[in-house]
Order: C-alpha cells, then structure tokens, then sequence
C-alpha cells in the first residue's frame, strides 16, 4: 500500500509550463525518504473520489482546455469542498487555481464560473504578467515564473499565499500573490514551482502525511543545496 | 523606386558599418531600410520570377529550408534564401537589399525563407508566398507569444494568403489549417515512425498516431539510423519511390526531408531528384553539427522546447552507455525567459543509460536539478569556457561529446569551440 496518494488533476487537459514538475517533486522527495506516493490521472470525464487522495493537484493551461476544465471542475464542486473542509492537501496553479476562485470574467465579457473555494474574482486583461517572481511567504521565499493576462482580486477576508517582493503576483497593482483556505493553496507560480522550492514542497507532504499517519509523523532531511542554488539563479532573472 | 533605391543603399551602408564595427546580427540593414520604405519587402519579392515559398512551424524551420534551398538550386535556378536562420521581417529584407541591384532589382528564379511561426502572420500577405510550408506546431517560447493555440492561429491566418499550403498531416494544430487553405498538400510518416514523434496534444501520453489524418501526398516509411545520419525511404502518392542518406539524425528531420522534397516537387522539381539532393544536405548551424574540437567530435544537438528536446533525448538514450553530455540551458529572450519546459521533457528516458552529465548557461542549476529529479547526477558550471574545459576532459580523443544547448549557449560555445564562428555564421 502506498504512504500518500496524489491525484493529478486534468493531467493531459491543464499542463503547460511544466507543472507537472510539481508531481515529479513530490513523488521523488517522497521516494528519496523511503516514502512511497500513488499518482492517480484525472482527466476530463474521469470517475474519481477525491475523498481517496491526500494531495490533489492541477495546473495551469490554455483558454482552449480551460472552459472544458470549467464545465468538468463543477461537477466535482461539492466534492472538492467537502475534500477542502477536510482538510486534504491542495496545489493549485494558474488556470486551475483561477477555477477555484469564484468566476472568471473573460477579456470578452464571457463568465467562466468557478467552484468558490477562494473568495476571489479573475478578470481578463490585455496585458500579460510574465517573468521570474519572488514571493515572501510563511515558508521563505518562494521563486517561480509568472506568464498570465487574468487579474485575480481576493476578497478582504481571503488571506493571500504571500507578499510579492519581484514580478507581478495576482494583479499588477496589490502585490500579493496566491491564496489559501485551510490546506488549499493557490498560485500563479510555474518554474515549476515545486522542485526549486523544496521548503514548501516538504511543508504540503508533511500536512498530508501526518492527515493519513498521525501529527507525530515526521520527514527526514534531504541536501537541498543545489535547489537553492537553482532558486537564487532565478531570482535573480528578469 | 526612388525611395527603394535609397532603402537599399542606406540599409546596405549600415549593414558596412556594423561590420567595420565587428557587431554581428543581420537585422540592421532590412531594419534601416524598413524605416526609409516601408512597401521594401513587397517591391523586392514581387518580381522574383517563380515566386517565394515560406517556411514556419516551431521546429525544424532551418533544416527544412536548407533542405529545399539545395533541391532548387540543383535544378539550376537561382534562389534567395535567408540561410542565417535570421526569419523575422528585418532579415528578410536584410537579405533581399544584399542580393538587390543597386536600382533596387532583384534578379532570381525562386525567394526561399523560413520565417518565424508569429512573423509569419504580417509576413504572408506582404510575401504573397506561391508555397507555404507548415513544419510543426510545438510549445515553444510560450513567455513570447502566451499560449500554443494563439501561435498556432498566427500560421493559421497566414495560410489564407498562400497559393498552397504543405502541411505535416501527423500534427493536428498543422493538419487542420487546410481548411483555410486554396489548395493544401500533406506529408506524414509511416505507423512506427509516427507512433515515436509524439504531436503536442500527445506529450503527455495521450494516443499518438492513431489519431486519423489526411490522405498523404508523401509517406516517410523508414527512417534508420546510419553514423551521425539517417537511411530514409520516401514514397509519393503518385507511387514514385526514394531512398536517401540524410547528414542529419532522427525521425524530425526525416520529417523536414520529407516537407522539403513535398514543398520542391509542387515548385517544379521531380520527385526522384529532389530526393537525391537530400544527400548532399549538410547540417544546419548547430542542427546536428558536427565540430572538431582538440582531437575530439562535438556533436551540437540545439533545443528550444521540449518536443526538441524530447528528440534529442531520444538520440541520447539510443547511444552505447558511457557518452558524455553537456546540457546549457540559457534564458534570454532568444531562448524563452520561461524555462519550466524543461520540466516538460522526458528527462527520465535518460535514466539507466549511462551517459556522464554536465550543465552549463545562466540556468545550469535549473537543469542539474531536472536530472536530479529523474534520477540523474550532473556537475554544472555557469562559466562557459570552464564548462567546455571540463566537458571535454571527459571526451577520450578522437570520440564524441554529445552538447545540448539552447539558442545563445550553442553561439557562446560556438564562439569557444571555433573562433568567431557565430559572428561568421550571421552573416555568410
């Protein structure tokens, strides 16, 4: 049997910019302890119980899949609420992480609706965010690589992942970047996100791992060197 | 006219300049020249007596274009070509100016260009192209345009203005611009060679090649390893059959070899000799290059997104354990400031093969921590020199070294490996 189970949200439908650098991260940082983590594909369609799952993770896509995503995604809604109140373990990024939030309103007056676990809107704009971002968070800094044209604003009461020290974050004028609701986190964060910081990558296996096997559960150390290395050299870029 | 001729010779003379001053870069001609006639580009091409063929797509624009460059010219026609890879609308017209007459005329059989896959939208109308060719459409350099399909529209909407198109059939994003199409031509592959050259919708393990298609115009039915080359038969649907030796490896370039023997039988040239002349085709800058370099091979494999880079991989992963490579991943804007494609690339098809890794560029770390992630040690080295040093320590003489670099990397170790070759290479 395995110690944890990560369902992959929309594997074929939401995988640009190489989130799935995000699974390969948590699997090996798992394998790397002696860990061993089941990877269920949910496409499009696909049969799942998200009660099964300790972490569960979508990425970003292009407007193309992210309609059909939209349409899949509200038929899950009350599942991945009650998996949220519960307490499972969520990473969110891009298009997906826009679809947790309330609505997404289109640069051409379309609204895609969304499944509410973020108290936020996305609105459509005309000018794409891109570059290297470095956001402070309760986990250090994080770095990753922004390339988005929606605005997300969160409601006043929605705490944020963290403080935009470089690059855009959800819109171009509040510096913060992400959201959070219990375990759910939400980004717009690609690099992939994971691997470059391992801080943060062990800080969600560690909330699933000891959901499933008890609070005293805990991960040994791995060298991290060269992923911070790879860290700061992208900090440091445009 | 009088304002084409005063393009021409200003666009010529700051062309001089930049010489004299030791810059590379073949823009600033066409760039000056644009400024002072704007139509530069149409009153040049247009009477180019047979017409212009375009060539874009994501991969596989260079060899493509010099593939079908030397089947004209093997005809005896005189053709213009952008060989220098510099495909947005200030080198094309850098190169019409230089081959221009001092009236402006320009004395030619045929106009060949590759252009890039978003140029290409402006390019079309103003080139009026007789053929255009659609290689692939792979993510590629997503921090400029924003999203595939956006790219994918761009060739799509330049298809229109094209007498006809020839088009990869085992691509859908390509396949289905035939629509918008006057008259549309499609080559493809056979099952196995299409089943190994994964379409961008399938990267991630949906079903390759069963997917239905066109009606092919040409087949590629073999593509076998041979050397540092390929054997590959090609047959047409008329029924007419090939084989060739290719300088250049890998089931992607006997899909450019197929594109370009398609794209140079519709502008004329017969089938069996447009084959033949694949043979004298050699590699294009850094496409499958060979380099000598202190009594070692250095074998260039360029990689720009992760359907390029998946073919290297493929390359690799086929050679005797032991190979010793070096990956240089840069990030300027020339390679894509966005470097989480490399996240995208089958890294892990690498694991058990055996080969020594190295990193290299700006973003060396980046890509030791890909390896690391599918289970790969590698050394890395921001410094370029000391990479290449350390690099070919681990090259035996008179064996190969396998470089995988993205776009400025390959011109930095260009630079190392033969002294101003890059500079030489943008302007030959």
């Amino acid at each position: 049997m395995s110690d944890l189970v990560i369902a992959h949200l929309y594997p074929y439908e939401m995988n640009i910019y190489g989130d799935t650098g995000n699974v390969i991260a948590l699997r090996r940082r798992l394998e790397w302890r002696g860990l061993e983590a089941r990877v269920d594909l949910v496409p499009v369609g696909a049969d799942y119980d998200l009660a099964g799952a300790d972490v569960v993770f979508g990425g970003g896509g292009q407007d193309r899949s992210q309609l059909e995503v939209a349409d899949d995604l509200q038929r899950r809604r009350d599942a991945v609420h009650e998996a949220v109140a519960a307490g499972t373990v969520f990473l969110t990024i891009c298009g997906t992480y826009q679809l947790f939030g309330r609505r997404f309103l289109t640069q051409d007056g379309q609204e895609i609706p969304g499944i509410g676990v973020f108290a936020m809107d996305t609105i459509g704009g005309r000018r794409r965010m891109i570059g290297n971002v470095v956001v402070a968070t309760p986990w250090g800094d994080l770095v990753g690589f922004e390339n988005h044209s929606g605005r997300t604003l969160l409601d006043a009461g929605q705490p944020a992942l963290g403080r935009v020290k470089k690059g855009f974050g959800n819109n171009e004028t509040r510096r913060e970047e992400g959201a959070v609701t219990a375990n759910c986190f939400g980004t717009y964060l690609h690099g992939s996100l994971l691997p470059k910081n391992p801080g943060f990558a062990d800080s969600l296996l560690l909330r699933a791992l000891r959901r499933r096997h008890g609070e005293g559960f805990e991960l040994a150390p791995l060298d991290d060197s060269l992923e911070r290395r790879a860290a700061q050299a992208a900090s440091r870029r445009p | 006219m009088l304002r084409l001729v005063l393009a021409c010779a200003l666009g010529r003379l700051a062309g001089r300049l930049s010489r004299l001053l030791g810059r590379g870069g073949s823009a600033l001609p066409g760039l000056v020249a644009e400024k002072i006639c704007p139509r530069l580009i149409e009153e040049l091409a247009a009477p180019v007596r047979r017409g212009v063929v375009v060539v874009t797509g994501t991969n596989g624009k260079t060899t493509t274009t010099k593939m079908l460059v030397a089947m004209l010219e093997g005809e005896g026609l005189k053709v213009v070509a952008n060989r220098t890879g510099s495909n947005l609308a200030r080198g094309i017209a850098s190169r019409l100016i230089e081959v221009a007459s001092w009236r402006g005329r320009i004395d030619a059989d045929l106009a060949v260009f590759e252009v890039d896959e978003a140029a290409v939208r402006p390019l079309a109308p103003r080139l009026r192209p007789q053929v255009l060719v659609v290689t692939n459409m792979a993510r590629d350099q997503l921090d400029r345009f924003g999203e595939l399909a956006a790219t994918a529209a761009h060739a799509a909407a330049a298809v229109k203005h094209a007498g006809e198109v020839v088009l990869n059939a085992d691509d859908p994003l390509v396949a289905e611009m035939a629509t918008g199409a006057a008259t549309a031509r499609f080559f493809g592959a056979a099952g196995p060679i299409r089943r190994n050259m994964p379409h961008d919708s399938s990267l991630y393990g949906a079903e390759a090649g069963e997917a239905p298609r066109p009606v092919l115009d040409l087949s590629l039915e073999r593509a076998d390893p041979d050397g540092d080359g390929q054997v590959i038969e090609l047959s047409a649907a008329t029924g007419e059959r090939a084989v060739a030796r290719l300088q250049v490896p890998g089931p992607y370039n006997g899909y450019n070899a197929a594109a370009a023997v398609l794209a140079a039988t519709e502008c004329g040239v017969p089938f069996g000799r447009a084959a033949a002349a694949l043979e004298a085709t050699r590699p294009a800058f850094g496409r499958g290059q060979v380099v000598d370099f202190r009594g070692r091979r250095v074998k260039l494999l360029l990689v720009k997104n992760p359907a390029g880079f998946n073919q290297a991989i493929r390359l690799l992963a086929a050679l005797p354990p032991g190979a010793p490579v070096l990956m240089a991943i840069n990030d300027l804007d020339a390679d894509g400031r966005d470097v989480s494609w490399l996240w995208d690339a089958r890294v892990e098809d690498l694991a058990g093969s055996g080969h020594h890794f190295g990193t290299a560029g700006i973003r060396a770390c980046d890509m030791a921590l890909r390896l690391k992630y599918a289970g790969l040690e590698a050394w890395s080295e921001t410094d370029f020199a000391a990479a290449l040093g350390r690099f070919v320590a681990g090259v035996p003489e008179g064996e190969t070294g396998y470089l995988v670099p993205t776009y400025t990397a390959m011109l930095r170790f260009l630079d190392l490996l033969r002294p101003g070759a890059s500079k030489r290479e943008a302007w030959s």
